[in-house]
């Protein structure tokens, strides 16, 4: 496991000379690596109270940085080494924007297992902290649209719209997203899965029901892509939903 | 054994009642078999998953609250999810409204406004696995079982949030640095936390094999990144088809509708690009004991399978 503290020393600050004198001694050999200081002034404090005052963020205080967290992490040990919990953690607690905001690339893929959280010493829930940090970081507009929030954004839609979501109207709407051209048919603009310019692996799994047979399976998948399933007397209960996000800032 | 209750709420989740049509089924069929009774919660709304928990805290809180609102209206204290998310999500409510109380009154304040009955008590949610094992058992599995799955080797796949973290699924005792008030304590209805084992003892009782399967039992799927981070779910589906195959297994048993989705979409995936041994199919849990009580593959809707299990359940003299 890379040390990653390593990588808050930028590379223009190391200074490796080929003959080195300082006040006429020869200093080459083992003494010739020189790392200029490092003076952060630009650190932002509020950006951790922000996180301690949500519900779900109030633990990061009890991180005591023994990274069992990383050591877990399924993203770190067969994704990406810079993906690293308990340094996104750190760099929160100190307020340093601009590094959270150079691993922004690597932030958003978490995967959501929680070994992080069942494992730590400390009980601080870690996958939530970092859900955190993240949705602090898109409020204040520091982190570029990512696609696990796109994502949730739109399934979060579809709940609050509907009560209940539909798996059909996930896949196609999102694969749409990703900007295949999806076949809708034109009355009610609902889209035909086995025509149309979506992936192939796809084209050939909404084949799979029908070569089999499976009309029943086949009749109540299409029921539902085409009246959406709803939760009754939804309407009330969704203006809550819809208030409260207001006040929480979500729905930007 | 016994201490769950028989007739409890049943909170099937926005999946079974559409591509995962099958678990529902099948679930029905094995809960009637051991002479458990599900109530079906009536208008039940989604879960949130692991998605509207990222962009709404109170909102996400709020849907699972209503939720458990209506198992009270229904009179009961107990309810049952099948899916791993809608477990997850309706035991991380309880958790913080438990264990923070200014949380619970906003969201009672907030139910009454939306005219639906405020919390008096928090129902306890279970995974269905769980139930099972605590109610029926495997003594009872053995006892209906009239078609043995006899050769058939099985790798059970639990996926992530049937027993994590344990501040939710109340898995694990210890909880260092959390105040002693609102400390998580371990259910005794638990699983093991890193080495679940109730599915293999349901299986193992209907007559299959086991193989290892460790530590790809509680590998990520790829989650709620299924389909907006593409790369790393087919590696992770990857580490786990090809574990699953390698040491032996001719099925996987899955409990968690997202987790079979996963796994089926990327293996034919992976399939297409000629990836090696993943060619294992996946099968819900239900569905094989469903076999092994004398129901047909049509009953327990075995085609709904995209990865198709039938011919290796055919071979073997199963389906």
């Amino acid at each position: 496991m890379a040390i990653h503290e390593r990588s808050l020393v930028e590379p223009e600050r190391i200074l490796r000379k080929e003959r080195l004198v300082v006040d006429g001694v020869d200093i080459s050999g083992d003494w010739n690596l020189i790392i200029l200081p490092r003076v952060i002034n630009d650190y932002d404090l509020d950006f951790a109270k922000e996180i301690v005052n949500s519900p779900d963020g109030k633990t990061i205080n009890q991180c005591y940085q023994c990274s069992y967290c990383t050591a877990s992490c399924p993203v770190h040990n067969y994704w990406d080494e810079r993906y690293n919990p308990r340094h996104f953690i750190y760099l929160a607690r100190l307020g340093m924007i601009d590094e959270l905001q150079k691993r922004a690339d690597v932030m958003w893929r978490c995967v959501s297992c929680h070994k992080c959280t069942h494992r730590c010493p400390k009980g601080v829930l870690v996958e939530e902290v970092l859900k955190v940090i993240l949705r602090t970081m898109a409020k204040k507009g520091l982190i570029d649209e990512y696609p696990s929030k796109k994502f949730d954004k739109f399934f979060t839609e579809s709940v609050v719209e509907y009560g209940r979501i539909e798996d059909g109207e996930l896949l196609f709407g999102w694969i749409e997203k990703q900007g295949y051209k999806v076949f809708k048919d034109p009355i009610l603009k609902k889209p035909i899965p086995f025509i149309g310019e979506t992936p192939e692996w796809l084209k050939q799994l909404t084949m799979k029901p029908l070569k089999s047979m499976n009309i029943d399976f086949l009749i109540l998948n299409a029921k539902h892509m085409l009246f959406h399933p709803r939760t009754k007397n939804w309407s009330k209960f969704k203006q809550v939903l819809r208030k409260v996000m207001q006040e929480e800032g979500a729905l930007h | 054994m016994g201490v769950i209750g028989k007739r409890v709420a049943y909170y099937p989740g926005c999946s079974l009642e559409g591509a995962a049509r099958a678990y529902d089924v099948s679930t029905r069929i094995t809960a009637k078999e051991l002479g458990l009774e599900l109530d079906y919660l009536e208008d039940y709304n989604c879960c949130g998953a692991m998605e509207s928990k990222n962009v709404t805290f109170m909102g996400t809180m709020l849907l699972n609250a209503r939720n458990m609102s209506l198992a009270r209206k229904q009179g009961h204290s107990v309810i049952v999810a099948p899916c791993n998310g809608c477990s997850f999500s309706l035991q991380r409510a309880e958790y913080f409204l438990e264990t923070d109380r200014a949380v619970f009154e906003r969201v009672n304040a907030l139910l009454r406004e939306g005219g639906v009955d405020p919390l008096d008590q928090i129902p306890q949610t279970y995974h269905i696995l769980e139930w099972f094992y605590h109610e029926a058992g495997p003594q009872k599995v053995k006892e209906k079982t009239k078609k043995p799955l006899k050769g058939l080797k099985v790798a059970n796949y639990y996926g992530c949030l049937y027993t994590r973290p344990h501040f939710y699924a109340r898995t694990y005792a210890h909880a260092g640095g959390q105040e002693e008030g609102v400390r998580p304590r371990r259910r005794d209805t638990a699983d093991d936390d890193e080495h679940p084992y109730y599915m293999n003892a349901l299986l193992e009782a209907a007559g299959a094999t086991s193989v290892e399967f460790e530590p790809m039992h509680t590998q990520c799927c790829g989650g709620p990144h299924s389909l907006s981070d593409e790369m790393v779910s087919e590696k992770f589906v990857m580490m786990i088809l090809q574990t699953a195959k390698r040491n032996g297994a001719d099925i996987i048993a899955t409990e968690c509708p997202l987790c079979h989705a996963s796994l089926e979409m990327y293996r034919h995936r992976l399939m297409m690009k000629g990836v090696p041994d993943v060619d294992v199919p996946a099968a819900y849990f239900t569905q094989l004991l469903g076999l092994a009580f004398g129901y047909s593959a049509s009953d327990v809707k075995l085609k709904d399978n995209l990865s198709d299990p039938i011919p290796v359940l055919k071979r073997l003299g199963l389906a």
